[in-house]
């Protein structure tokens, strides 16, 4: 802010700019290069910040461990939209009867979903992840600078989505585990490199 | 919801949209959100097709439903909401554009006072029933077992064409009635008929984009006209290098007349005299050539000189000789008459003399063009005029129908009051109103049937305006998303239902409107079709939102006429002319239910959410009133109070009071905002054609002695010498852009 | 964060300046409007308000000047001081001049921000950033335009009854009490394209994204495009009018020639040229 204030008055006319100080310059130009670098995914600097989510109430209790880990499916099977879009997306109902109309159709889970998929009614998931209506964030963009752009075999893309997601594999029901802050994204970007244009993140 | 059970939602299939269920309502709707996990919902397609991605847009192509113009849209949908409309650009008539009303076509469908269920009268009530109940009480009155005579069944609908119109014949026909009333507050019917007589066509193509000077008498073109979007396009050609020059003559300054070169105020049913006037000078004093026109015109051209032309229309002779000048210096020219010409007791006449101007000119041909023959008659525009209120209201006080379905107007509210109408009405034993709102005409109705919105609904429509001497569109209306409310029905699925009810064999098949939009898409002949199947036809189509038709080629006559106009008297007990002008924007009065057009500043007065009169400083001087002031305008059938706006756009014997608010119904931003001049409209005629003489009117002015401020935009009514707006003269213009004004 | 990037920007701009030009930002996104084309119709007003998520305020507020505006069309009568005032009639229609944020490169609105929510983008835009505006309304008391926006109520509350909120466009926030708001050329849309084009590793083209207003013009008086792009067709028409940034005065070759920024003699550098009304006398 005062900064702000010697910046202007030093400048009566500005048209004919006498420059900054020397200082100042160098502490600006330390804000204002960034150019995005060439990486390798093992150069990704993960962002800091854990949270402490509470349990959601879901209306199926969906096993991420189950489907990540112990049946080994990509991330990105289910949330396909998530390379293509903003938003990750909700796997459609089609996509789960896909497999569960012949796999574990006697649990009680895949029965309450056989329930929804009958009545053609998709099931109201709760948010777990969200940010402020003021924020623009990209899954799509992301994912091309720390997955595709940056050689990662596509079969390690949860260690991409756990920057922000947490460790899903381990969970059944996803939960919070991140803080999805602005500090916890500017910090993430200054590490990688990410831009600091107010407007490239918010809307 | 899901796939299989939503059958008539195919096409969705075909667009990729197959099964989609809900709505994705709690994702990324941009309303106040909690962060909180767990709180918000998020709900997934059942089954997408591939390319719908949630966060990315999709547009399909529809047609626009604010006024008959038709233009093509495009709506941008995303999570199954239907968020922005956007102009076609593949649609001849509007080539990518929308106007105000049309980019509100979105609060039209989403407007917080739809109806949402069927509205059924008991004792002084309407109260909300079921369709089965609505559908059994309507089977009652109008059904094959019932009593009626069809004869005493009667329609009353505003513009129509396309698949609708069609099925609509054929309902009407089964019942054996042939009452089908067409009204449009704003018509251009006057005009229709002279085109008709004088040359052939009662709408041919008018190309003022290839015209070095465009002279209107009163014709908004760019306002509240047959096709605004279409002609603004064609306007911007107008104005590019070439630039053609402008002349407007009208009582009070409409949008078009703001856009002119040389605004002329005019009293209004004097324009004939000043047209003949024109004529007279160009024949006698410039040189034209009068010798193909019969004696009998020619003789009645002589009697108008200019010096009684100018007497009669206190246009200064000088004055009517600049324009003569101007018609002769620049060519071709367009001369085109709007509602201040035609609305009046002579209007038929007066627009004759308008049309003889282009004769005379030689733009026939020119400026004027043939729009050719479309060749199925019966899904071609039925427009409307106010001649259909006329009759309808006069048949109504002979007690001549037992029932009457109401669709697509709102006569109750547009009808002047000495029509009689309500209380007519009120001996109409069932009345069957059509509406996606309560609106006067719904709210005198005995039944109501909630309507799909038009981003909801299958529809054709055949645009009589634009497009172009080869060919003409017939423009598909898909739904852009699922219906929001489950009790509303699409019009053609209740005219189908209704002809079911008939027992009309040929209609049993089909199951919905969109199997019998299908069925006629499949046996379209080949020549259309261009040889695709009947699928990649149907899917082809409704990507380009029309099917181009190739036109049978007409031609343009020439039968010049001309009728004397009745000289204008004055009337000392009721002084002023009232000029109930139209707008963009409220149009006849159906867009005032929609939020950003009651806030969208008017253009002239930049008034927003309540009416206002115009009247000459002069004019306020003598009554001691400025801006903001309340005065009284009466005529013989009543009288409004109304704030006045001063400006010098009108003429000084002219109150203007623009028509579209006023209303008692009709949702929570349109009921009691503002004034309805067409109420208090005198019984006046158009001689020829029995059109209601919207202009003709006389009323008396008078200050009302209560201060007001007027709620409008921006404080300073000129630059104050700041350069704001900067003007250069066309001359410099031609210097620096070329082109000049004259064509050749 | 938004601190150095207002004082990043600025000083970009102001070395842009010593070396004639602008040289060194991404884009500059311009407009040109054509007053002799503008009919005064409207239709790019709503295409914002349908764009944009603005709020309907309703006629008191609006009584009170607070209306959502973002682009305008203001309408003036003849001058009195031109002889006007002797004349009897409007002979020569009105003036109409549809106004948005001019998006200026020296931006007036600023260096005024005291939380620097409102600031130069590399893109040459003016942007604000709600989440950080904390209303101090100094921005709109220093625009020369007018042409910013406060929200003096929580209009979400208001402004869109159900199921009007379904018409919200998602990808922009509504605006909440207390912030000031402007026009930001579509940003959303521009976005889009910019994303668009990285993905596939390649320019922006012009004409593949416009301004909702400048796509719905039916005279197409408004342009919209990149003037930093030598072929787009916005800066095709500044150097066809030979109007130029980087002055308060523009010096034509051919002084008769149409084109001019509003108040560019304020030293504001909009990044919006209008075209001269044109008239016959």
């Amino acid at each position: 802010m005062s900064e702000s204030r010697i910046f202007l008055s030093s400048e009566a006319n500005t048209h004919r700019s006498g420059g900054l100080p020397r200082v100042m310059w160098m502490i600006l130009l330390a804000f204002a290069v960034m150019l995005p670098m060439v990486v390798n995914a093992a150069d990704a600097i993960p962002p800091k910040g854990t949270y402490d989510g509470k349990d959601v109430l879901q209306p199926i209790e969906f096993p991420h461990d189950t489907h990540a880990k112990v049946n080994q499916i990509n991330c990105m099977y289910c949330h396909t939209y998530a390379r293509r879009s903003k938003v990750a997306g909700i796997p459609p109902t089609s996509k789960c009867m896909g497999c569960h109309t012949v796999i574990a159709t006697d649990k009680p889970r895949i029965k309450k979903l056989t329930e929804y998929w009958e009545k053609g009614e998709p099931p109201k998931w709760k948010k777990v992840h969200d940010v402020p209506d003021f924020v623009h964030f990209t899954h799509e963009k992301h994912l091309r600078r720390f997955v595709f752009n940056a050689d990662l075999p596509v079969e390690n893309v949860s260690e991409v989505c756990g920057f922000c997601h947490g460790d899903v594999k381990n969970m059944t029901v996803a939960n919070k585990r991140k803080p999805l802050n602005m500090g916890f994204c500017v910090r993430c970007h200054e590490a990688n490199g990410g831009p600091s244009d107010c407007w490239k993140c918010h809307k | 919801m899901s796939g299989h059970e939503i059958k008539r939602r195919d096409f969705l299939k075909v667009m990729g949209w197959g099964g989609v269920g809900a709505t994705l309502a709690g994702c990324d709707m941009p309303t106040t959100v909690t962060l909180e996990e767990g709180k918000e919902e998020v709900v997934s397609y059942m089954s997408p097709e591939e390319f719908v991605i949630p966060g990315i847009g999709i547009y399909y192509a529809s047609t626009c439903q604010q006024c008959s113009a038709g233009c093509g849209i495009y709506g941008r949908v995303r999570e199954g909401r239907v968020l922005k409309l956007e102009g076609n650009p593949a649609s001849q008539i509007n080539g990518g554009k929308l106007c105000q009303m049309g980019q509100a076509g979105v609060q039209t469908h989403y407007n917080p006072d739809r109806i949402t269920k069927p509205m059924l009268r008991k004792g002084k009530e309407l109260v909300e029933v079921s369709w089965d109940e609505a559908m059994a009480e309507l089977d009652k009155r109008v059904g094959k077992s019932s009593s009626v005579d069809g004869q005493r069944v009667a329609w009353f609908s505003g513009s129509m064409s396309g698949h609708q119109s069609v099925l609509l014949d054929a309902y009407l026909e089964s019942v054996g009635s042939k009452s089908h009333f067409v009204y449009e507050a704003i018509n251009s019917a006057v005009s229709r008929a002279v085109n008709a007589e004088m040359l052939g066509d009662a709408t041919p193509h008018y190309r003022f984009d290839k015209a070095a000077l465009l002279l209107s008498f009163g014709a908004d073109l760019l306002g509240a006209s047959s096709s605004p979007v279409h002609y603004s396009t064609q306007y911007g050609e107008f104005r590019s290098a070439p630039r053609g020059m402008h002349v407007q003559i009208e009582p009070s300054m409409s949008l078009t007349g703001a856009n002119a070169d040389l605004w002329q105020p005019v009293i209004p049913g004097t324009e004939g005299v000043l047209a003949y006037g024109l004529i007279n000078m160009l024949v006698n004093k410039m040189g034209y050539d009068a010798s193909g026109l019969s004696l009998e015109v020619r003789g009645l051209i002589g009697k108008y000189d200019p010096a009684y032309a100018a007497k009669v229309t206190g246009i200064s002779e000088e004055r009517i000789e600049k324009i003569a000048g101007l018609l002769k210096s620049k060519s071709p020219s367009l001369v085109l008459a709007g509602t201040s010409t035609e609305g009046q007791r002579d209007g038929y006449n007066a627009t004759a003399a308008v049309t003889l101007l282009n004769v005379i000119l030689g733009n026939v041909g020119k400026t004027i063009e043939s729009s050719g023959t479309f060749p199925f008659p019966q899904m071609a525009a039925k427009a409307g005029s106010s001649r259909d209120l006329l009759s309808f209201a006069s048949a109504l006080g002979k007690k001549q129908y037992d029932v009457v379905f109401f669709h697509g107007t709102n006569p109750v509210h547009t009808a002047p009051n000495y029509l009689g109408l309500v209380d007519n009405l009120a001996d109409v034993p069932f009345k069957v109103t059509l509406s996606m709102f309560l609106d006067e005409t719904a709210a005198v109705s005995d039944l109501v049937l909630p309507l799909l919105s038009s981003l909801e609904d299958w529809g054709t429509h055949v645009a009589d305006v634009g497009g172009s001497t080869q060919t003409t569109d017939v423009t598909i209306q898909q739904p852009l998303m699922k219906q929001l409310y489950d009790d509303t029905r699409g019009f053609g699925d209740i005219v189908l239902s209704l002809l079911k009810a008939r027992g009309v064999e040929e209609y049993t098949g089909f199951d919905d409107y969109y199997a019998y939009l299908r069925d006629a898409f499949s046996s379209t002949p080949e020549a259309i079709t261009g040889g695709l199947g009947t699928k990649a036809f149907w899917q082809g189509s409704l990507q380009k939102g029309a099917v181009s038709i190739q036109l049978d080629k007409g031609a343009l006559q020439s039968n010049p006429f001309a009728s004397e106009v009745s000289e204008h008297k004055a009337d000392p007990s009721y002084p002023m002319h009232l000029a109930p002008s139209a707008r963009l924007g409220m149009w006849d009065g159906r867009h005032a239910n929609i939020p950003w057009l009651q806030e969208a500043p008017d253009q002239i007065s930049k008034v927003v959410w309540e009416s206002w009169a115009e009247i000459h400083p002069s004019t306020a001087a003598k009554m001691g009133v400025t801006n903001g002031d309340m005065i009284k305008v009466e005529s013989r059938q009543g009288a409004i109070k109304v704030k006045v706006y001063v400006h010098r756009g009108v003429h000084p014997n002219v109150v203007a009071v623009p028509m579209g608010r006023g209303h008692e119904q009709y949702g929570r931003y349109a009921k009691g905002r503002g004034v309805n001049p067409l109420k208090i409209l005198s019984q006046v005629t158009e001689n020829k054609t029995g059109e209601l003489a919207l202009y003709g009117t006389r009323v008396k002015v008078s200050n009302a002695s209560d201060k007001g401020t007027l709620i409008h935009m921006g404080d300073s009514e000129s630059q104050v010498g700041r350069k704001l707006v900067s003007t250069v003269t066309a001359e410099v213009f031609k210097n620096t852009e070329g082109g000049g004004n004259s064509v050749a | 964060m938004s601190l150095s990037n207002l004082l990043n920007d600025w000083t970009r701009y102001r070395q842009g300046i010593e070396e004639g030009g602008f040289h060194d930002y991404e884009h500059i996104f311009g407009m040109a409007i054509d007053l002799n084309k503008c009919i005064g119709c409207n239709a790019c007003s709503i295409a914002c308000y349908a764009e944009n998520n603005l709020a309907v305020v309703g006629e008191e507020k609006f009584a009170k000047d607070q209306g959502m505006h973002w682009l305008r069309i203001e309408r003036y009568w003849d001058e009195p001081d031109l002889g006007a005032d002797d004349q009897e009639f409007q002979e020569h229609g009105a003036s109409f001049l549809p106004m948005m944020c001019q998006q200026c490169n020296a931006a007036t609105c600023e260096p005024v921000c005291p939380v620097a929510a409102t600031y130069h983008t590399p893109d040459g835009l003016n942007a604000q950033v709600y989440n950080r505006c904390i209303g101090s309304r100094y921005c709109s008391n220093n625009c020369p335009y007018r042409l910013r926006y406060f929200n003096f109520y929580s209009y979400y509350e208001t402004s869109w009854p159900a199921p009007l909120d379904q018409q919200l466009n998602p990808d922009l926030s509504v605006r909440d009490k207390g912030v000031m708001e402007k026009c930001t050329f579509c940003i959303q849309r521009i976005r889009v394209a910019k994303d668009t084009a990285q993905r596939e590793e390649r320019e922006l083209v012009d004409g593949e994204f416009t301004t909702a207003c400048a796509q719905t013009c039916p005279t197409s008086a408004i342009q919209f495009g990149d003037l930093q792009d030598p072929n787009s067709k916005v800066s095709q028409l500044w150097k066809q009018y030979q109007v130029k940034l980087g002055t308060t005065e523009q010096s034509k070759q051919n002084k008769e020639l149409r084109g001019y920024r509003v108040f560019e003699s304020l030293n504001t550098e909009p990044c919006v040229m209008y075209l001269d009304r044109v008239r016959e006398v």
